[in-house]
Formats: structure tokens, sequence, C-alpha cells
């Protein structure tokens, strides 16, 4: 929370780590008073030019040599005048420029506090306050991409676009309590229930849309099963590209739980690998296959591994009865294509099945793709979206309040019950948006981020 | 000469606004002065005969219980009484009663002069007195001047009003009353905001020369219901009124002759009200429409003169003759009284407080038209809230304020001290969000309390209201925990009430949810059911009925108290609060808005400037209460 009306902000935004040039941000309302005191280069200073110079401390000795950005309020992040110190990389020399600034009045700034003040001065919405976080935390380039489609207010557009619908239906409506008897309305049932539907519909692609949008931002966790050697290992170091777990002939070597993360296609995944999903009287084993159910929880996608140069046994057979109850999404991988086919695949009643060598590689651009698709669904990237889940709390609520408007609306109760559920459901849209909110959830919304943004 | 008597409080005008005011002032024990260009209008009905109506009803049932007398008053003097669009849901259910205005204005007269603690006189006041922007009294055009600490104006369309019937104009403050030249003026001078407005009457039409048989009788309800908690019994006639409609040669009339009009000739430039058009605006905006509905209106129970309800006009006598004369059953009538066109200035209300007291001025308060509305009853509202709170403003009391979670009355309030007004403000349902809950049957149990800690309602009155309070809870209590099971004797009595049979063990509450079901219908079906109060049942019925709406709506009405209790304080510098664009920053200081809630209410202030001030505020010398 801001701590006086004109406080000024500070704080090392390229991080505390050593690198090639370091980034110092200030934001406040005095910060350009402050930054004469500091650097050699006095005023005029003018907005998004940059300043050669040096920082000096209070007795007039150089501290580094920098170049200095200049944004005035109200065209800059935060909305207020700021300025950027750009210096040398090392931890002692930027941090020797924040105590400096910092001795002038401006104090550290809290984590996400930059974008609160954005937020705050109207640079910015929600949405788009939320996909700052979703940016800076993006895990590849593909979700960095669809990330900034966010920041640049295309998902706030499509919000108000949903609640024009809704202040419609709430206008029609008050017509009907205000003037009963009048007729002004010419909407039919069907007409209401059209535009409700299409909000509805709004709604609950949006809702799916931050469902796989959570895979590309946030990644998917993928499960490989399937009995002792069937190349369980293989396949991981194939979809990896490196050795990553233990691989051997000897069967339940790899006992543990590895979880380790890549990129397919651009899509964050991390692999749940376990000792298999077996009968074992054997106590270590145990404890793996345990680990095994659970893990089938934690899981995103299962990749259920079966040895194409042999026929379905028994255990394959357990595992194929065991994937029948469970309700994520299952690829049957069909490894060792290399030997001679000897599996019989019209056994799996698994839908999608993927042939695939772990030897020569053949097959994997097919499973990437399945994955993928799985992933992100029929979604471009472009339509995907970043929630934080209170706000997808409240378009869940918003989904729900639709299903009872369409019921009210169907049997044409009285417009005054319709119009206590309408107003529940802009506000839930309101809340998503950003549009009334409070200090507590700010605090609660900002502190996910980094200290400098 | 300076008056030798002083008084507490002085309320000038006798309109709807002025006795409530001066009512409730004399009845708290103060010493009242009302002053009224004419003692012989007070309580004048200067436009329809009629009290209540759509979203009406609910103000004068919530000047009732907050201690007034506009419901006691056309209890005793209606002519008909009905309860609108009962067969829609509760929350627009509304009483109307056409008054006898002769009746009406004569016992009000009356209740005025026999209040302990008040004076009417008549004459006009020219000046308000004041002392470093507090009031110490008023000047008379007789040159009388009167000390008081406090000032209610309710001058209705009294300032500078002007009255035009075709292109004839002259100054009056309604039909053949002289108007307040110098009152507006001398607020002016007090740095007031000052606008012109505008609105009309009808023709009163000679009952002897209309052809009633040929028109459509519209009597009142059979079982009348009064407006006052207090009236037990309604003992009045049910005299009908008729309805009869306009038609194309009506509308020919009006459209040839639009240049008789001041309206459309441009002599008139202030706004009328959008919500109750002259016949000659509907002609022309709703062109369509072949015609238009019209009712005609006892006035009084013995007087012949007839109010031709939607037939508001400035024309000329002779259009406005001719017009009427092509109406059906209106072929060879006369004109009483021809129908007018008023404008009259008022005070913008967004320099007031929500307890209508004037910003700049300690002590001066505004209630009725003079603050840009329209309508007696939204009158009578305001007159109560500035009457109650000029009484507590010198008792040192805390402000009364309703909120719009409490009462229509204090929607009506906040509407016009935080948005203002562009035209004649009227009240209608659509304007209070949390209107399930605020129903006119339930105004005397949701602000018994209320008014009972404010000192407006005596404990005999309170207790009993608490009563029914209780009786209602329990039973409905009851009602849940109270089982039947599907026997065959149960389900034979549902089948023949109409009601599909059960299966297993239901609770009597469940059961008198289904919309065919009724307390009574239930009683029949478990005869050991109490029998209770036709309103106590009615209100069983709701409250069950409508639970999970009632919820939902109780719930928004958190989310709005969380708002409006986040409080800023009056002498808060917005100056001192960075990130504000200049417009909103105005707006703020113009409006100086109370709460986080209101100012959220202000046009233009946006969601971003919000969220700013809440930061703010929240560490606003440690002051603000964020917390509800």
């Amino acid at each position: 929370m801001l701590k006086h009306d004109d406080d000024i902000i500070t704080a090392i935004a390229s991080g505390q780590v050593e690198s090639a040039i370091g980034v110092i941000r200030v934001s406040g309302k005095n910060s350009l008073t402050l930054l004469e005191k500091i650097f050699t280069k006095k005023p005029p200073y003018e907005h998004r030019r940059l300043y050669y110079g040096f920082i000096k401390d209070k007795q007039n000795n150089t501290l580094d040599e920098v170049v200095v950005g200049i944004f005035k309020s109200p065209q800059s992040y935060t909305g207020e005048d700021s300025f950027e110190v750009y210096s040398h990389g090392g931890l002692v020399v930027m941090n020797a420029i924040l105590d400096r600034i910092l001795s002038e009045g401006a104090r550290l700034a809290e984590p996400g506090e930059f974008t609160k003040r954005a937020f705050l001065n109207g640079k910015m919405d929600l949405t788009q306050a939320e996909a700052v976080a979703t940016v800076i935390s993006a895990k590849s380039k593909r979700a960095l991409m669809a990330a900034q489609n966010q920041l640049k207010g295309n998902f706030s557009k499509q919000l108000s676009k949903i609640r024009d619908r809704i202040l419609y239906l709430m206008a029609e409506n008050e017509v009907r309590i205000d003037h009963p008897g009048e007729n002004l309305s010419q909407m039919t049932v069907n007409d209401r229930l059209a535009i409700l539907n299409e909000i509805k519909l709004y709604i609950s692609r949006i809702l799916r849309a931050t469902e796989f949008g959570d895979h590309l931002f946030k990644g998917l966790t993928l499960l490989i099963v399937g009995k002792p050697n069937v190349g369980k290992s293989s396949l991981l170091n194939l979809i990896v590209g490196e050795e990553m777990a233990i691989v051997t002939d000897i069967p339940g070597t790899t006992r543990d739980i590895v979880k380790e993360s890549f990129n397919i296609k651009g899509i964050p995944f991390s692999v749940l690998d376990t000792a298999g999903i077996r009968r074992t009287k054997d106590t270590i084993e145990k404890i793996g296959v345990n680990r095994s159910i659970e893990a089938i929880n934690r899981a995103d996608i299962i990749l259920a591994v079966f040895d194409a140069s042999q026929t379905l046994d028994k255990e394959d057979f357990n595992l194929i009865n065991r994937l029948k109850f469970i309700e994520k999404p299952v690829i049957a991988v069909l490894n060792k294509t290399d030997k001679p086919t000897a599996i019989n695949e019209h056994d799996i009643p698994i839908e999608k099945i993927i042939k695939i060598s772990c030897i020569t590689g053949d097959g994997l651009t097919d499973l990437e793709n399945a994955l993928e698709k799985i992933a992100l669904g029929n979604f471009d990237d472009t339509q995907l979206i970043s929630l934080n889940s209170s706000q997808k709390k409240a378009l869940e609520k918003a989904f729900n309040i639709c299903n009872q408007l369409s019921k009210d609306i169907k049997k044409d109760i009285d417009p005054v019950l319709i119009s206590v559920n309408l107003l529940s459901l802009a506000d839930y849209l309101d809340e998503v948006i950003g549009r009334i909110t409070n200090e507590d959830m700010l605090d609660v919304m900002f502190k996910h981020f980094c200290i400098g943004k | 000469m300076r008056y030798p008597k002083n008084y507490d409080i002085i309320v000038i005008g006798g309109g709807h606004a002025g006795i409530e005011a001066s009512l409730i002032n004399a009845r708290l024990g103060l010493s009242t002065l009302l002053l009224t260009i004419s003692l012989d209008s007070i309580g004048q009905m200067s436009c329809n005969p009629a009290i209540g109506g759509l979203a009406k009803g609910h103000l004068v049932k919530e000047v009732d219980i907050l201690g007034g007398e506009m419901a006691r008053n056309i209890d005793q003097t209606g002519l008909q009484f009905k309860i609108l669009n009962r067969s829609k849901g509760p929350a627009v259910w509304s009483s109307r009663a056409q008054a006898d205005m002769t009746a009406y204005r004569l016992r009000m007269k009356y209740t005025l002069e026999n209040q302990k603690n008040l004076d009417t006189k008549q004459e006009m006041v020219d000046e308000i007195l004041t002392e470093e922007n507090r009031i110490v009294g008023v000047k008379t055009n007789l040159g009388n001047e009167y000390f008081s600490k406090a000032v209610v104006i309710t001058t209705g369309t009294f300032m500078k009003g002007k009255i035009f019937i075709g292109l004839n104009t002259y100054s009056a403050g309604r039909a053949w009353e002289p108007p307040s030249e110098r009152l507006s003026d001398s607020l002016k001078s007090l740095g007031l905001k000052i606008a012109r407005l505008k609105t009309g009457t009808t023709p009163r039409l000679d009952a002897r020369t209309i052809d009633f048989d040929s028109l459509m009788l519209q009597p009142g309800d059979d079982d009348p219901i009064p407006f006052s908690f207090r009236t037990k019994e309604l003992r009045r006639p049910n005299m009908p009124c008729y309805l009869t409609y306009t038609n194309e040669k009506t509308h020919e009339i009006i459209l040839k002759n639009l240049d008789q009009s001041p309206l459309y000739s441009g002599i008139v430039e202030s706004m009328g009200p959008r919500y109750c058009p002259s016949i000659e605006d509907k002609v022309v905006k709703f062109f369509e429409k072949t015609q238009h509905q019209i009712f005609l209106e006892p006035e009084d129970e013995k007087s012949t003169e007839i109010y031709a309800d939607g037939l508001h006009t400035s024309m000329s006598y002779e259009v406005q003759l001719n017009f009427l004369r092509s109406i059906k059953g209106l072929e060879k009538v006369e004109i009483m009284r021809p129908g007018y066109a008023i404008e009259y200035d008022f005070v913008d209300p967004t320099q007031l407080k929500h307890t209508l007291e004037t910003k700049k001025i300690k002590g001066l308060f505004l209630a009725g038209q003079i603050n840009g509305t329209s309508g007696y009853e939204e009158a009578a509202a305001q007159g109560i809230v500035a009457g109650i709170n000029a009484a507590f403003y010198l008792l040192k009391k805390e402000p009364f304020v309703l909120r719009r979670d409490d009462a229509y009355t204090g929607v009506l309030i906040d509407d016009l001290v935080t948005k203002g007004t562009k035209e004649p403000y009227r009240m209608f349902t659509s304007r209070a969000e949390y209107r399930l809950i605020l129903r006119e049957d339930n105004t005397h149990l949701r602000l018994a309390e209320k008014s009972f800690k404010a000192g407006l309602l005596n404990k005999d009155e309170y207790e009993m209201i608490q009563e029914q309070k209780i009786k209602i809870e329990e039973t409905i209590k009851s009602l849940k925990k109270t089982f039947i099971f599907p026997n065959e004797q149960t389900n034979k009595k549902l089948k023949e009430l109409g009601s599909e049979i059960i299966k297993t063990k239901t609770d009597l509450a469940k059961l008198l949810r289904r919309t065919e079901m009724n307390y009574d219908k239930l009683r029949e079906i478990v005869p050991d059911l109490e029998e209770l109060d036709k309103f106590i049942k009615q209100e069983i019925e709701i409250d069950i009925k409508y639970e999970g709406y009632l919820n939902l709506q109780k719930q928004q009405i958190e989310k709005f108290k969380k708002y409006e209790n986040m409080r800023i304080p009056e002498d808060f510098d917005y100056t001192r609060v960075g990130g504000l664009s200049n417009e909103v920053r105005g707006k703020l200081m113009e409006i100086r808005p109370t709460s986080i809630g209101q100012a959220m209410r202000i046009s233009g202030v946006t969601p971003a400037a919000v969220s700013i001030l809440m930061v703010y505020l929240k560490k606003y010398d440690g002051k603000t209460d964020s917390t509800s």
C-alpha cells in the first residue's frame, strides 16, 4: 500500500542478479526532482529521452556511469513521472545506486507496486494487470505472445461486449417493471433468451479459454504408465530430448516420482515418471505403486505405454481396465515399432493411439501433435486467457446465474425477480474486469508480482 | 418590523413538502412557523386529484411510518382506493387513491391549525437572512423580519413562476395565484445555483357536459386497503373514474396547431418531464400511436369539476376546446379551467447534503419541487426528511439519513444530491436497486425501528409493529419445521386444491412455495394451523415464495453497504489525491460524496478513480472506518 500521497518508489527492475546492464526503476510525483539531485545531467528532462551522465553520491563521488530514461506522467508505465537508470550490472554498483536513491527520500517498492500504481492511475484494468503477471511468469515464448495479447486489452473488450448485452437485458426488463401494461418492449421471451444464450456462450467460451490458457501459461503434467520395461523412461528421454530418467532393463528401477519441466511446441509440460502400475508384494515397489495412484490424480494427461512387439498380457489388461475409470485424457503409446509388430491394437479401447519407436524417433511428431491438441483444444493462441482464481470464481458464478435466468425468463416470471439475478450477473462481471474492487483485493492481486514490476 | 417572537424553525410554503416539514418539527416539540402566500391553499393539489401510484405509494407509506400526515389525510378524504399491479409481483404493488381535493386540503389546514407549537401565517418571504453562512431568519413582503435558527424552503413552482396558455403568458405560482418574485434572487445572492424547469397540468371539465354512459367505468377496489398503518378501517365512498381515448382527429387538431403551443413555438425552452409529457409531446413523439388513454377523475365529492388525466397541455384555449370535443364522451364538453404549462426556478440539488441541508448555508434546508422533483409524494418524502433533519440540527442529534437500501425516499434523495436532475424528477420502481426488499407492503416493518429510534414513532405503535414482525418470523420458522406425509388423505386434498401430490415427507414451507398454494389452502390440508391476520398471511407467503431471490438481494445489499460504510470525511482534501483527472476531481469537489459508494454513483467518476480514492482513504489520518 502507498504510504504517502507523493511517495517515490524504487527497485532494481533487473533483479538481484549480476548481469551486463542493471535497470533501476523510480516512480513518483517528484521523482524527477530526485533525479536532479543525484545525476550530473541537469534538467530540462524531456519525455521519452535518454540522458547520459554520472550518478554521484552525497560527497559528489561518482558511483557509476549511466544512461537515464525519462517517462513523464501520464505516458509512463505507472502513469506517474518516472525514470529508469541503466547502470553497469554488478550487484554492488546497482545497490549503491539504489541506496543513493533511497537516501533522497524514495522507498523500496513492494512486489507489484509499479503495476498497482499503473492500475490505480487508470493505465490498465485488472485483466490487463493479470496479463502483466502472466507475461513475467511466462514459461515459453508462445505463452508470452499469448499473454501480450491479453495485455493489449483484447479480453477486456470482449468482457465489455458481454456487459453491454447484460445492460441491454436489464434496460429491457426495467421497462416491464415500470410500464407493465403498456407493452413498450417489443421483445418476446425467445428474443430475451437469445440474448441470454449469447451471454452464456461468451462466458462459457471464456471459461474454456481460461482452462486451456492455464495449460499454456502454467503448463500441464504428464503421467507415463505401463508395465515394467515397455520403454517408459526411453519415451520420456525422447520427449525431453535428454537423458533424464534412469533407463535400465531391470524392471522397477524408475522407482521415485521424477518431475522435470520442458516445452513441447512451446507449451510447458512436466512429467511424473513412476514405477508403473502393477501388483507387487515388494514393499518398496508398493510405495511406488501407491504413489502412482496419487500421480494419476495429479496428472493432466496420461500416456499409457505398451510394447508393440509383444501381445498384450494380463498386466497390460489390468492397466487398460484401470484406465477405463479415469476421466482424464489418455493416449495409448505403442512403443518399439522398430521391431516386428505382435500387438493387436483393437484390444486397446483407447481412442487415441500413437505408434512410436523410441530408438528411431519415428512417431514423435504424431505424439507432440496429439499433446498440443489436448493441451490447447481448438483455441487459437490469441484467444487464450489468463485469470486469477477469484476472477474465475466470479465467472463461474456468472455462468450459474445465467442458467437460473434462462429458467426464469422461459417461465416469464415477475421482471422484478429477473432483475435481482441480472444485477448479480453484472456485479460478477464487474469483479472480473475490476470495475468495482477494493483495496484488500488489490493487495492480494498484486502480491504475486516480482519487485520492480 | 422585527417580529417579537423567535422561532426554532421557519417553513416557507404550505404545500405537500411544507406540511410534513412543519408538522414533524412541531410534533418534535420545536416552535415552528409556517409562512405561506395563501392560507387557503395549504395542502392544495395543483395537478391531479390523486395520492400514490406506481412507486409513489411506497413514498406515502414511508412518510407515514416516519410520522408524516399524507397517508392519514388521504385515508380520511379519498374517493376511491386501488392497489395497482395486483396481478404482478409484490415489489410493484402500489396503492393509489382518488382524493376529494377540497376535503384533503381542508383537513390538512385544520390539522396544521390545531397542531401544538405551530403557527401559520399568510405572508410572502422575499429574503433569507444569514450571518456568516448561517441562517438567522427571513424577511417578508410586509417588511416583517422573523428570526429562527433553521429554515426549510418548500416553494413548489412559485419562484418566478410563469404560466403559458397558448401564446399568452403571465406570472403566477399556480393558476391565478401570485408567484414569489424575490426569493430566488435572495438564494442566488447566497451563492446557490438556480435553473429553470417546466411542468404542466390538464384542463378541468364540467361533469354535467360529459357523456359518461358511453365511457368505460373504472371503480376502486371493493376491499380497499388504507395507506396509513394507523388507519384501522376505511369508511370512504368508492367513486368511479372513467376511461376514454384520444383519436386521429384529436391528434390532427393538435398537430395542425403546434404553432399555438409555447413548447413548439420556442417560447418555453426549459426541460419538461419526459415521463409525464404533455399531450402535444405525446402526439409528436409517438406519432405512430393512433390513440392515448384519458382518465376522467372526480376532483371533489360534491363539485362537478372533472380532471382529465393524460391531457397535460399548454395549447391555446381555443385549441384545447377543439381537441377535447373530438374525444368520445366529451363531444359537448365545457372547460371549467384550461390546462397550462408553468415554468419556475429550482435549485440544483447537488448543492444539498443527504439531510437536504444546503452545503453552503448552515440551517437552510430545501424540499420538494424547489429541488427539481415532480409529484406530491416526492415532495412529502423530502419534506419530512428535511423537517426531521432541521429539528435534529437544532437538537444537535445525528443526521437522519435514509440510504438506498432503506427506502425509496433514500433512493430519491441520493439520486438528487448525487446526480442532480435535468427534468422534473419522478419516482420509479426502476430507480430502486433493492426493490424486492423495499416493497410497499412491508414499509412499516422495515422502517419501524429506525423511526422509533429517532423518536418519530411512539412506543405503542412500535410494539404493535414488532409483534407483527415476530409473528411473521415465528410462523415461517414453524412452517419449515412442520412436515406432512404422503398419505391418501393429504394427497386427495392436494389434488382437490389443484396441486401436485407429494411422494415424500414434505415441510409446509416447501408446499407453500408452490405457485398455486397459499396459507389458507395450507390450512385446509393441515387444519390445526393457526388462523392469521390477512396482512400477516400475505407477508409469510411473500417471504417464503421469494426466499431465494430475497436472499440474493440481501447479499447484494451487503455488498452495497460495504462501500456505503467507507466514509469520506466532509473536509477531505481532493487536491492531495494524485492520479485523478481534473474532471473527476472537479466533480468530487462539487458533490463532496459522503462515502465511496456515493462517489461510485457520480456520473463521470471512473472505477479507476474510485480505486485510487479507496487507497487514499484507507490511510486518511486513520479516521476512516472501512469495516461494515
